[in-house]
């Protein structure tokens, strides 16, 4: 074998694979496994809180190993049809070497390089925003423009929209078809109104079935297949065909894909050190499977759904540590931050979360999840512009000195996780005539930049 | 063997989410001569609450708590049918039809709701995900159920709670069932705009809401409810 699996032999597995329900994957098949692993590679309990970003090599290595294991022992669960799709040694081997050590996201003098990290690698962390959020159809235009305007901001994501033309949008139904064409080509008028015609871009977030992708992805005047096709499925190693149908579109199309699933801390695989063998198995496994080439190492945990909390960043630092240390692959990486807009506590969960993102070796960040991605209408291009300097300024930052960083940000936040700020709607935190920030929310901005220029992140002071 | 000594064993049964167990204990409480609500009180919601403190705190995780609800409805399917209609008053009886709604495939939210209604004594008959409109109706229908609880972690699929409640309405059968909603993005301001019963914002808020309704229902109450129960809000600054 000279290559990674053919997409056709891995689309029969679906339906040849062992059989398994649901439910023996998710009470048995990923808890026991996991477990057996954990204690097999002596894994457990090694979630230090008192020093949330790991420094020990050695240990990260360790859980790198534990997540090839359960990658090879587990495969993917496809709950269309119940079977595990599994892969060989040599096939995730290949995989694996196989995959991309660089991409160009965009194109032309636009266009953004994703390259292979490795901890406090001074090339980037590139940074995409923001996470789809869900924006009114009738701000999207002036929001996916402001963001892309931010001249820090590499690539655009943006929000999401639930409506058309004033008409909700039901997924799986035509209208989503039509939907996800409109919402690429407003994606990429945003981009040309910036001046940014080539910038890269991922999409389709509105697409929630292969429908909207389908109508988004390569389409003309839409999302091209020099963007990045987004790609997500569910937690904890499941696959469907919705996932499928995207992937072989995406290959159809020629195109670039980033697909991606958390490890779930206190989900199926346990506790913060199950999730981070889990979520290295599901990143790995994705290479294989699912052919992309930008991949994952996603952590949530489902008492907060975030993971800028203490076991979250240790998590979030321990796997990017494994996968950038032990594979060229791109991995990709989300800080979910939970405080709303005009908030201090939001810049300080994403100078926390972005900074251990960079610095442990992602090659590239999306975010932020402001208000927890909850609210329509709630997150600003501000944020968006201040993920895109943290992941910038702290990738070559040691480790050590990261975990200085999270230990003094965490006492001002950490208390109000299950309870948070959830802030101001766009329309609040920006003049709408002026479409800048409001006095207030660029001083609460710049207060806690300088903050963090203080703690030692290197950013620009401007 | 003793009576503390039964309850003890189907405590333990259900922390370790062992079915047979469970529904093994069960068998011998009634045989015993031990009271169905005593045994339910003194052991089943006893065992819930230590399995969901541990999940909160970090001890225990989402298959401890799915299996343990496991455990709990194999004992409850033994001793509620011993309970008698005095008994019954006191005690929140119904079904729940719950599911992910149709568009999203994220179930571990759905899984601890079920878990936790399952360990408070309620029915609870799940869909699975990217569940159609139609399909929670039908099978409210067919279980007899009253209360269809949708699920919901996207915001793109928030369109389809709607779709439920105005499929039911079309259908002349809204009055019939109560409809709740939670997840992610769900807030109280969506729950009265749609015209939704009721709102949890997490698990346990979820079964205090179930309890309202059933408690409700019981009283002579039917949907669709003028105003939604919610318990538990999202903090705005």
């Amino acid at each position: 074998m000279k290559n990674k699996p053919d997409i056709l032999e891995i689309l029969g597995r679906a339906q040849t694979g062992e059989y398994c329900t649901q439910k023996e994957w998710d009470t048995k098949r990923i808890p026991l496994t996991i477990r057996s692993i954990l204690k097999e590679h002596g894994l457990q309990k090694t979630c230090d809180l008192d020093d949330p970003v790991n420094t020990d090599m050695e240990l990260a290595d360790k859980f790198f190993a534990a997540g090839y294991q359960a990658a090879l022992e587990l495969g993917y669960l496809c709950t269309d049809t119940d079977r595990i799709i599994r892969v060989s040694q040599e096939e995730l081997d290949n995989a694996l070497k196989f995959a991309p050590s660089e991409i160009t996201v965009g194109e032309g003098k636009d266009a953004t390089v994703i390259k292979a990290r490795t901890p406090s690698d001074p090339y980037p962390m590139m940074a995409a925003t923001s996470l789809g959020i869900t924006v009114s159809e009738d701000i999207y235009p002036t929001m996916a423009y402001l963001i892309a305007r931010e001249p820090e901001v590499d690539i655009l994501e943006a929000g999401s929209l639930t409506t058309i033309r004033g008409q909700e949008v039901l997924s799986g139904t035509p209208i989503e078809t039509l939907m996800g064409y409109e919402h690429g080509v407003m994606h990429r008028e945003a981009r040309r109104k910036a001046g940014r015609e080539g910038m890269g871009a991922i999409g389709c977030i509105s697409a929630v079935t292969e429908f909207g992708q389908f109508g988004a992805y390569g389409t003309p005047g839409a999302f091209r297949n020099t963007d990045l096709a987004l790609i997500l499925f569910p937690s904890e190693m499941k696959i469907d065909y919705r996932t499928l149908h995207k992937v072989v579109h995406t290959l159809n199309m020629g195109g670039i894909m980033k697909c991606d699933s958390p490890g779930m801390i206190g989900g199926m695989p346990g506790p913060a050190e199950g999730a981070a063998v889990s979520s290295i198995a599901c990143a790995l496994l994705s290479y294989a499977i699912l052919q992309n080439h930008v991949g994952g190492g996603e952590i949530y945990d489902v008492r907060y759904l975030s993971n800028v909390n203490r076991e979250g960043l240790w998590a979030l630092s321990i796997v990017y540590q494994a996968l950038s240390r032990n594979t060229h692959t791109l991995c990709h990486g989300i800080a979910n931050q939970v405080s709303g807009p005009g908030t201090e506590n939001l810049l300080r969960e994403i100078a926390a979360g972005v900074s251990v993102l960079a610095a442990s070796g992602s090659s590239l960040t999306t975010g932020p999840r402001s208000a927890g991605g909850k609210l329509t209408d709630f997150v600003t291009p501000l944020e968006c512009r201040f993920v895109a300097e943290i992941s910038h300024a702290a990738s070559a930052m040691e480790l050590s000195k990261v975990n200085e960083v999270v230990k003094a940000l965490l006492p001002k936040y950490e208390d109000s996780i299950k309870e948070p700020d959830l802030g101001v709607p766009f329309q609040k935190a920006y003049n709408m005539d002026t479409l800048e920030p409001t006095p207030e929310w660029e001083a609460t901005y710049r207060k806690v930049k300088a903050e963090c220029i203080e703690l030692g992140i290197p950013l620009d002071e401007h | 063997m003793a009576a503390q000594e039964i309850l003890d064993g189907l405590k333990a049964a259900v922390i370790e989410g062992e079915e047979e167990d469970a529904a093994s204990f069960a068998e011998q409480a009634i045989d015993a001569g031990l009271k169905p609500m005593d045994i339910i009180k003194g052991a089943i919601n006893v065992a819930m609450d230590v399995v969901g403190q541990d999940f909160e705190d970090g001890n225990a995780f989402l298959p401890e708590l799915i299996l343990a609800g496991d455990a709990a409805r194999a004992a409850l399917d033994i001793i509620v049918p011993t309970i008698s209609a005095d008994d019954l008053d006191g005690a929140v009886q119904g079904t729940v039809v719950i599911g992910t709604i149709f568009g999203d495939a994220h179930d571990i939210g759905k899984n601890i709701v079920s878990a936790i209604l399952a360990a408070h004594g309620i029915k609870v008959v799940d869909l699975g995900i990217n569940v159609p409109a139609k399909k929670y109706i039908e099978a409210a229908l067919a279980e007899d159920a009253k209360i269809i609880a949708i699920s919901s972690l996207i915001t793109t699929s928030l369109p389809y709670h709607r779709e439920v409640i105005n499929t039911l309405t079309d259908r002349g059968e809204r009055e019939k069932f109560f409809v709740i909603v939670g997840g992610g993005p769900v807030t109280p301001e969506w729950t009265a705009q749609i015209g939704a019963d009721g709102y949890g914002r997490d698990a346990r808020d979820a079964a205090v809401v179930v309890q309202e309704l059933l408690q409700g229902l019981a009283a002579g109450e039917h949907a669709p409810l003028a105003e939604p129960i919610t318990v538990g809000v999202l903090g705005q600054g």
